[in-house]
């Protein structure tokens, strides 16, 4: 999707912004530059084409547990910025950001990760990039 | 080298007039001579195409889209004028950037259908440019896109056959490239807002570098159809030195396929594609 990280910027969008980025699909679906929290266990970290997703299982109201799926950028677009597929690790607890799905199911677009090392990787473009 | 050629010719003659004589016409036999013929054949070319080469512009690396605004000074692209219909579009396009954040437009690119040119070249991942005898090539990540340039003189072709990345030929003018492209498929998109064009899209584009590591291709589209008057935009783009071209197979894990209705849509299946 965010074959395009105009998005970010695009509140200061001029025509120039918009013209300069091609897109592989609208974010439509997704409250693009709401950010939401979510903690939980990494099921699988996909590094795919045309783009990443992490599944992730988090703990539900009721104590069952939910499953979490979040699109990210591409695995080229984050290997060039010090990703790669083994960033997440099934059975890890990662704490992260994401912008949710209008629709409220359980899913979203993933901007940043924070590891149990505690590093955090940025996973969407921003306006110094 | 017309003489040694002219020696050999005579020396085959004689050769070949002997072994005849003496009954022995094995290719076993005559392979020598041939390969003496050819290699001299081959040192008599006038020269090597590739030599050429090394009069045109570094453009080697891997060119990625700048977001940069334009700089002071610099004009913003006037909004394009278009005809009624592709107007619609238009304004409806603009009217839903004012609401919501992110981008708004809605294409079959989402659903793994490639961008035809210009789109394929303003994509958020990089291209790749190669000079060979009488073509340059772009290699375009997204979707893992080959654009075929034809510098060799050859002109455009009247009526080609509707592709994606068009039908292309190139000349040029100093270190500028300048591209001529038609036959680009009628459902894809010439500019974010707007879907679709006729069979009369003609893309023109001057490719050249501003400095060492910013590339610059200004872009014109002329469609009657779609655009009243031709629409010139301008990308930069640039260099990564060290960055290496990835293979990209959209198919692979594609969530975001169009629903039924050409709305945008995110599926939360594993495996979406099955």
């Amino acid at each position: 999707m965010l074959r395009h990280w105009l998005m970010p910027v695009a509140c200061a969008a001029t025509l120039f912004h918009m013209e300069s980025a091609g897109a592989h699909h609208s974010t439509a679906m997704f409250e693009w530059g709401t950010e939401k929290n979510l903690s939980g266990t990494i099921e699988k970290y996909e590094w795919t084409q045309p783009h990443t997703f992490i599944w992730i299982v988090v703990p539900g109201k009721s104590g069952k547990t939910q499953e979490w799926g979040l699109e990210g950028m591409s695995p080229s677009w984050l290997g060039r910025r010090g990703w790669n597929l083994h960033s997440l690790k099934p059975g890890e607890k990662v704490s992260l950001v994401y912008y949710p799905l209008k629709d409220g199911r359980k899913g979203g677009f993933y901007v940043r990760v924070t590891t149990p090392d505690g590093k955090t990787l940025e996973a969407a473009p921003t306006r110094n990039q | 080298m017309d003489r040694v050629s002219s020696s050999l010719r005579s020396l085959t003659v004689i050769c070949a007039a002997a072994l005849s004589a003496c009954g022995a016409r094995t290719p076993a036999a005559t392979a020598p001579i041939s390969a003496a013929l050819s290699e001299a054949t081959a040192d008599a070319a006038p020269s090597n195409p590739y030599a050429a080469l090394a009069k045109l512009p570094d453009w080697s690396g891997v060119w990625d889209v700048t977001r940069a605004p334009p700089q002071p000074g610099e004009t913003p692209p006037a909004q394009p004028k278009l005809t009624p219909k592709y107007e619609k579009q238009w304004a409806k396009y603009q009217a839903l950037n004012k609401k919501q954040k992110g981008l708004n437009f809605v294409s079959e690119v989402a659903s793994c259908i490639p961008p035809g040119v210009p789109q394929s070249m303003t994509e958020p991942y990089p291209i790749e440019f190669l000079f060979t005898p009488g073509r340059v090539t772009i290699l375009i990540e997204t979707d893992s896109l080959t654009r075929r340039i034809y510098t060799d003189g050859s002109p455009l072709p009247e009526n080609p056959d509707p592709s994606y990345q068009g039908t292309s030929v190139g000349h040029w003018e100093g270190d500028t490239l300048v591209v001529e492209t038609s036959g680009i498929l009628p459902e894809t998109s010439p500019l974010n807002g707007i879907n679709g064009h006729s069979d009369k899209l003609h893309i023109t584009e001057r490719i050249h570098l501003l400095n060492p590591d910013r590339l610059e291709i200004t872009t014109t589209r002329t469609d009657p159809a779609v655009f009243l008057e031709p629409y010139t935009t301008k990308t930069s783009y640039k260099r990564h030195r060290d960055w290496k071209i990835m293979e990209y197979v959209c198919e692979q894990n594609n969530h975001d396929a169009l629903d039924a209705k050409g709305n945008a849509a995110f599926s939360l299946k594993h495996n979406p594609g099955e």
